[in-house]
């Protein structure tokens, strides 16, 4: 057991409304230098002063297809820099979620549709996948395979990658 | 094994793969635009290595937002052309075209290589039996360094098109149709074979035109096959194509797909033609048919933007280019154009546009109420013509009829 990868957090509940990557981070942002994306999280959703509001590791929980459209990773760097901790939704665009799990922000398929709302408490578990709720009860997302794990518990993809050359670089000399 | 499997397997340096296994492949490009390659670069430099995997398998394009419209676009073009010289990358930095139109054009990509590029429209080499991942910025700068890519085994569905389209519906009409049918989630995380005896007759801007858009399916891989038997698949869905009807995506989703007889009289503003789905020569072509003969609207704004610098010479060497500009619509320099709202031609909330573009969320190509259709390029020329969105051969005949 990493842990690294139990996260407690307040949530920021969307519904089930599919949130697309332009209200994630919209297209008008994207071109701003790296420091200044977390002013934009979710600024294109129906939560547009989310960035004001959110505080470090809140949690937040939506429906399908969440990350769905365009391939931009200011979306995830955004949430990540805005303070928020984990995304647990129903499903995700893949192109999102490799993008989230690759700079280290954890992303989880559960369904949570109805069972939180809006500044609840929760624990999400990423080595089980299992989510534990205010009233102690407990869901059971899907658990994470071995690969994201591994990126998760290294801080993301760029430094896992980093070890393997410096070990691959090792070996050679 | 199917034929996804197989390449897969191929690319892992294994034997056989199966569906939902862990597997490290070898990668045959990495590539990344103006939008997406400067994180990649940020991501490269803490990897902290001296070099890129192969220099003549990595390709930087200026595309998204060329020439600059910001101080912050010229930034990152400056940087992106430092990057090119310090690792002696490939280098488009004129603009040549966009990213996907440059891959087919000049990426030497080989049927089972593997492609992976910073953008959700990489699945447009599916086309040509590449094995193309769309990817983030990070992944992008990870392949970079290692020449490898992280995947797990997809399962993999079979898309059979059979028959012969009617005059006037055309290969966007059908890639519409299965957006609208499947869903923006319809293959999330899957492989989608497409074969069949329309495919097999299909030109490669048709199969281009229809694998750009699988993304807006949510698919991981789509892949051309130009067999009869691919191989056993998880599901098959056959179509009759000679059935299809003209189509447009209505506001605010890829998948709100209805039949443009259903729509056919509302108002239009602005026309685009172009972009990675729909930009090349033959688009040109349908356009310029219905330009030669009739003029744009007094009230619509009608921009053309060639997917690339060898279409734009192919324009002119056929006289299109002149034809579309004496209609009274604006050929630009090549690229992404307003596609994503980058820059020439963003809408206001008041207007309606009839784009062949691949999406049509809420803000992509301006204010956020602005209203965007997505259809055919013949179905936009005529509505350029009539002010309104029309089914195609109402303007004038159809060839074929
Ligand atoms: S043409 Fe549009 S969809 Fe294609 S790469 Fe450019 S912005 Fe993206």
């Amino acid at each position: 057991m990493d842990k690294k990868l139990i996260f407690h957090g307040r949530v920021w509940y969307f519904g089930e409304d599919v949130i697309d990557t332009d209200q994630i981070l919209p297209g008008y942002a994207m071109t701003c230098e790296r420091e200044q994306l977390k002013d934009y999280a979710l600024a294109g959703s129906k939560i547009p002063d989310f960035a004001k509001k959110v505080q470090p590791g809140d949690i937040i929980v939506a429906g399908k297809n969440f990350g769905a459209g365009s391939s931009r990773e200011q979306a995830p760097v955004a949430l990540q820099s805005s303070g928020v901790g984990a995304v647990v939704a129903v499903s995700f665009a893949r192109i999102f979620r490799r993008n989230a799990i690759n700079i280290g922000l954890p992303v989880l398929y559960a369904d949570l549709i109805g069972l939180v709302k809006s500044g609840d408490e929760i624990t999400v578990d990423f080595n089980t996948g299992e989510i534990t709720l205010p009233d102690g009860r407990t869901v059971a997302g899907q658990q994470p395979g071995e690969s994201v794990r591994s990126i998760l518990a290294a801080g993301g993809l760029i430094p896992k990658v980093r070890q393997q050359l410096q070990r691959k670089g090792g070996e050679a000399k | 094994m199917n034929e996804i499997e197989r390449y897969l397997a191929k690319a892992a340096n294994k034997d056989t793969v199966r569906v939902g296994e862990d597997i490290t492949i070898r990668v045959d490009t990495v590539a990344a635009h103006d939008v997406t390659a400067p994180m990649a670069i940020h991501q490269f430099a803490d990897i902290e290595t001296d070099k890129v995997f192969d220099p003549n398998k990595v390709m930087l394009v200026l595309d998204h937002v060329f020439p600059a419209p910001t101080v912050q676009a010229r930034k990152n073009h400056c940087q992106m052309a430092a990057f090119a010289k310090q690792y002696g990358v490939r280098y488009f930095g004129k603009g040549e075209g966009v990213i996907h139109q440059l891959l087919a054009e000049k990426g030497n990509l080989a049927r089972g290589s593997v492609l992976v590029a910073a953008d959700s429209h990489t699945c447009t080499a599916g086309a040509y039996g590449v094995l193309a991942f769309g990817v983030g910025s990070t992944e992008a700068a990870a392949a970079m360094a290692t020449g490898t890519l992280d995947i797990e085994v997809p399962p993999v569905q079979l898309i059979q098109l059979d028959g012969v389209l009617q005059p006037g519906v055309y290969a966007k009409d059908i890639v519409l149709y299965l957006v609208g049918k499947f869903g923006t989630d319809g293959f999330t995380d899957q492989g989608i074979i497409f074969a069949g005896s329309w495919v097999k007759n299909a030109t490669l801007a048709e199969k281009m035109t229809i694998s750009n858009m699988t993304i807006e399916m949510g698919a991981m891989l789509s892949y051309f096959s130009e067999l009869d038997d691919v191989g056993p698949v998880a599901l098959t869905h056959r179509f009759d194509v000679s059935t299809f009807v003209p189509v447009a995506a209505c506001p605010h989703s890829p998948g709100n797909v209805k039949p443009l007889s259903e729509v056919a009289g509302t108002p239009i503003t602005q026309v685009v033609v172009g972009s990675c789905t729909n930009g090349r020569l033959s688009d040109m072509r349908d356009v310029a048919a219905v330009f030669a003969k009739a003029r744009v609207h007094p009230e619509v704004t009608c921009v053309v933007v060639p997917a690339s610098a060898e279409v734009a010479d192919a324009m002119d060497k056929e006289g299109l280019t002149k034809i579309i500009r004496d209609a009274g619509a604006t050929v630009t320099n090549p690229g992404c154009g307003p596609c994503y709202g980058g820059h020439m031609g963003l809408v206001s909330s008041t207007d309606t546009v009839a784009s062949t573009t691949n999406r049509n969320f809420s803000g992509r190509m301006g204010a956020t109420d602005a209203k965007v259709y997505l259809v055919s390029p013949r179905a936009a020329a005529e509505a350029a013509v009539a002010g309104t969105l029309v089914v195609p051969g109402t303007i004038m005949p159809l060839e074929g009829e």
